[in-house]
């Protein structure tokens, strides 16, 4: 009789021990049903080629209508003395031209998403205030950042990330 | 009575002993609380892909403690094997891709092999498959009465560079297994979910003279124009319910972040500073964002009320915060953590609170960029580069569980999921 109470202790013992074990309790069988309708659904392809302007216009990778582009350093949107000389080429051109320039700010890839693109925008808008404190019509400008998308150079060396750090200009046709 | 002495004196000795086995369970349960989940593969056809999407699916959900062998055995079967009756769960699985992809899944207990669940899903094509899986996996997580992680089923839109230009933008299961152009041809960059339901998304186009937004039905191809704007336009944020955006714009040649009514078309500036303010994502309820801004002289993290001035610095740690996101009061951001002209640099992830408390790396190595909350905040996504090429990953906030994907793609410019 003792014996058969310890073997019952013991296994009691070992069922509470048991229950620590909190895995969830569920319902029995889930029915057998087909459900695959949210995941069919098709998804549209849409090609956006064409269009008058932007970076697919084949004129991406340097000033075009007698402008020069204007070179900047690493995380930088200051004018370096160095790029005076292209500067003053742009005035001139900027001031005798007829149709609307289009100031483009570009990077180097090492920077994300956002950042880069209002970092190309500083240096397009610290060309167009040179610009324009040199006599050329603000309203004639427009700024356009393409931020890291259009490099001129994709090789891994310091001399084609300096070529990408740039604003290009053109005039908008 | 001399038995009832020795009985109780045997209990006295037993009873602790197996309570202090409890307790010692109950600390091993604490660190890690998964459950043990086999996989039984029941295919004609079987695939180490098919397997490792479970396996990655009840990894990252952070609930299960899945079973690294690959399984084979009997759809059909309630039989366990010996070897697995020390597992908790079976996940019988059989997939089928002669005709578009069918998928049956059982999950039974692994101490007796009784039934608790079985379901069929089927679809007429072959290439969502790894969606049917998350399905699936997300179903049984429901079943068991975890906490949701219908994530898995979700899209992932990004946008890649294709050649200098020229981008595309492109739908993926988290995985990356599945994988759509969905946008080609012309420059069209940030996609940004517009709905919960990810029925439709925006997108910046550059086929314009200026950058335009474009709110694009992914089911219709309906596209609709919502604003453009002189230097850039990013939808960086869109409200819960749909109806206000925040966007980085550029009207005066400045980058600043403004809010826009979708029903009036009327827009509000949230910052006007003369540097660079972008990256805007609401917290706190809708009452505030987040944003990235170089008014310290170097790119960080700030917090601003939509409806004041009221501005305050939110990460006090690294010179160049230059990316960021929010869910809740949750705030990840990423840190360039040198300064190397020549590329190279380390950045890494950082978790933080809105109010600026509590800051914890993420990831200590490589060059770990654009983090994203899932949608219910659990998940954050990011791209990791180092020497071994890029990866997609993953990281569960509340488990800890990490994962990678191979990303074998082209540059990527922007995310969103």
């Amino acid at each position: 009789m003792t014996q058969k109470l310890l073997i019952a202790a013991a296994v009691l013992s070992l069922l509470l021990s048991g229950c620590a074990q909190n895995a969830p309790e569920v319902e029995g069988s889930g029915s057998n049903i087909t459900d695959g309708s949210d995941i069919g659904g098709d998804t549209v392809s849409i090609d956006e080629s064409g269009g008058a302007n932007g970076g697919s216009s084949g004129n991406y990778n340097s000033s075009s209508d007698g402008f020069r582009s204007v070179y900047f350093g690493f995380g930088d949107y200051g004018i370096s003395s160095d790029m005076q000389s292209n500067m003053s080429t742009n005035v001139r051109v900027g001031s005798s031209a007829s149709a609307k320039i289009k100031i483009e700010g570009n990077c180097d890839e090492f920077g994300t998403d956002e950042y880069n693109y209002a970092l190309g925008l500083k240096r397009a808008k610290v060309v167009k205030d040179s610009l324009a404190a040199q006599g050329v019509s603000p309203s004639k400008m427009v700024l356009v950042s393409f931020g890291e998308s259009s490099p001129v150079c994709t090789e891994p060396t310091d001399s084609c990330y300096d070529r990408n750090r740039r604003v290009d200009l053109r005039l908008v046709r | 009575m001399p038995n009832i002495f020795k009985m109780l004196l045997v209990l006295s000795l037993l009873v602790p002993r197996l309570f202090a086995a409890d307790a010692k369970l109950k600390i091993e349960k604490d660190v890690d609380q998964r459950v043990r989940i086999a996989l039984v593969d029941g295919s004609a056809s079987q695939s180490s892909k098919v397997f490792d999407i479970f396996y990655s699916d009840l990894k990252i959900s952070g609930h299960f403690l899945a079973d690294t062998a690959h399984h084979k055995g009997d759809i059909a079967s309630n039989f366990i094997n010996p070897a697995l009756k020390s597992q908790e769960y079976i996940l019988l699985y059989s997939l089928n891709q002669q005709s578009g992809t069918q998928l049956k899944v059982r999950l039974l207990k692994g101490s007796d092999g009784s039934q608790l669940f079985e379901k069929s899903y089927a679809i007429p094509t072959a290439d969502k498959m790894p969606f049917l899986i998350h399905k699936a996996v997300s179903d049984i997580n429901d079943v068991l009465q975890y906490p949701d992680i219908s994530w898995l089923t979700r899209y992932v839109v990004y946008a890649v560079y294709a050649t200098p230009g020229k981008s595309e933008i492109r739908l993926a299961d988290y995985t990356f297994n599945y994988k759509k152009t969905i946008i080609r041809g012309g420059l069209n960059l940030f996609p940004k979910w517009a709905d919960k339901e990810q029925r439709a998304l925006y997108y910046t186009s550059y086929k314009g003279v200026l950058p335009t937004l474009y709110k694009l039905d992914i089911h219709t191809g309906a596209k609709q124009s919502i604003v453009s704007s002189d230097g850039m336009l990013v939808c960086s944020d869109v409200n819960n319910n749909g109806t206000k955006l925040l966007l980085t714009m550029a009207p005066d040649g400045q980058a600043d972040i403004f809010e826009y009514d979708l029903s009036s078309g009327s827009k509000k500036r949230v910052t006007d500073f003369q540097g660079i303010d972008v990256n805007g994502k609401y917290v706190d309820n809708e009452g505030s964002m987040v944003f990235v801004s170089n008014r310290l002289g170097y790119a960080n993290v700030f917090k601003k009320s939509i409806h004041s001035s009221s501005t305050s610095q939110v990460v006090h740690h690294g010179r160049n915060n230059n990316a960021c996101d929010a869910h809740g009061n949750k705030i990840v951001y990423s840190s360039r953590e040198s300064n190397n002209a020549s590329g190279g640099n380390a950045f890494n992830l950082y978790l933080a609170s809105s109010g600026g408390l509590d800051t914890r790396p993420l990831t200590t190595t490589g060059t770990n960029q654009f983090p994203r909350f899932s949608y219910d905040g659990a998940i954050i996504l990011y791209l990791k580069q180092s020497g071994r090429g890029s990866s997609i990953g993953y990281i569960n906030l509340a488990s800890q569980q990490s994962l990678l994907f191979p990303f074998n793609d082209r540059k990527i410019q922007s995310i969103d999921w």
